[in-house]
């Protein structure tokens, strides 16, 4: 038994080696380097996202930007307690909420989506992509 | 192995670990390092492996991480870190896990590549499975929904974050195993058990501190 663990260990570490080497170079391959945020299929700047919406902060998270609400209200997607929002970072990281979580969520300037009423793993780095689903 | 003494022990290495994630894991990350593979390749692999080379029992490394996790509940903020949580308690199951086949003597890691290849396996898997197990969980313990299709998305992203944790748990597996040598049962029950309480208390007294100051901030 300690005969097979001998080669099997060293054999797994291999193999994820190869995994996680594979996994990195698809990543890289595949990062998203957008300067702009699509927005239901319109790509908006970060200035005119700003523009358009209006500021909210968490001032107990310490986070400022413009509310997610608002700025779907403002592009003008129809019945919008109705959809789900999916929220696509550039590393492919993503996160689907419900209009009530858009309600109490913001968009820093530096493209960061935080929701004050979910846990941390739904916030979203360097946001490339808002989908309505 | 005495019980009282093991539960102590529980306590101690969990204590310390939620100490390293509540304390030394926020300036990682605010310094912009990964620090969710230091975090696992160093603090949780290396008090895992430590505890197991000491106290030569299992389970006790399920035990330590349900410590830690709760430790990490103190924070401030604590509705929002319950994703950390969740995964450091899944990186105790998880270690518990590979490791379960092994002696508890470890007689198995006498080589080198063998102490490289487990401290990179316990902490790649420890990594991803504590990233994926808290990606379903984190929605469900917050009432929000959880949609597979995210998840399966990132699953590149999160194989090959796990690669630095590994090379990190390659490390720091064969330092601990320097210690293999020492044996706990030769301290005195005193000086165990006051050495216990004094560490135990310091690393809650730390974090309480810590998630006072903040939330007064």
């Amino acid at each position: 038994m300690i005969m097979d663990k001998k080669k099997l260990i060293p054999a797994v570490s291999i193999i994820i080696l190869l995994i996680g080497s594979a996994s990195s170079i698809y990543v890289y391959a595949t990062q998203i380097g957008e300067s702009t945020i699509s927005l239901n299929g319109q790509k908006y700047s970060i200035d005119q996202l700003f523009f358009i919406a209006e500021p909210r902060s968490f001032d107990s998270l310490n986070f400022s930007g413009i509310s997610l609400d608002d700025l779907i209200l403002k592009v003008g997607i129809g019945f919008p307690n109705r959809q789900d929002y999916t929220i696509v970072g550039a590393d492919g990281y993503q996160k689907t909420v419900v209009w009530e979580n858009m309600e109490n969520g913001l968009l820093t300037y530096e493209k960061m989506v935080v929701f004050s009423d979910l846990p941390k793993s739904f916030r979203v780095k360097d946001v490339v992509k808002i989908e309505v689903i | 192995m005495d019980k009282k003494k093991l539960f102590v022990g529980i306590i101690v290495f969990g204590s310390l670990w939620g100490f390293a994630e509540c304390i030394i894991g926020p300036v990682l990350d605010d310094a912009g390092l990964p620090s969710g593979a230091f975090m696992t390749g160093v603090f949780a692999i290396g008090l895992m492996t430590i505890s197991r080379m000491l106290y030569k029992q299992r389970g006790m490394q399920l035990g330590m991480g349900i410590v830690a996790g709760a430790l990490r509940m103190f924070n401030p903020l604590s509705g929002y870190v319950i994703c950390s949580a969740i995964a450091i308690a899944a990186e105790g199951i998880i270690f518990e896990f590979i490791w379960y086949s092994m002696s508890l003597d470890l007689k198995e890691l006498k080589t080198y590549t063998m102490k490289i290849s487990t401290g990179f396996i316990s902490a790649y898997f420890c990594y991803i499975g504590g990233y994926i197990i808290t990606q379903i969980l984190t929605p469900l313990a917050a009432s929000a929904n959880f949609y597979v299709g995210n998840l399966i998305v990132f699953i590149p992203q999160i194989l090959s974050r796990g690669l630095l944790a590994a090379l990190i748990g390659g490390v720091t597996v064969p330092l601990v195993l320097i210690l293999k040598d020492f044996e706990i049962n030769s301290i005195k029950d005193k000086l165990y058990y006051s050495t216990a309480a004094a560490v135990s208390v310091l690393c809650w007294f730390f974090i309480i501190t810590n998630a006072l100051l903040l939330i007064g901030s």
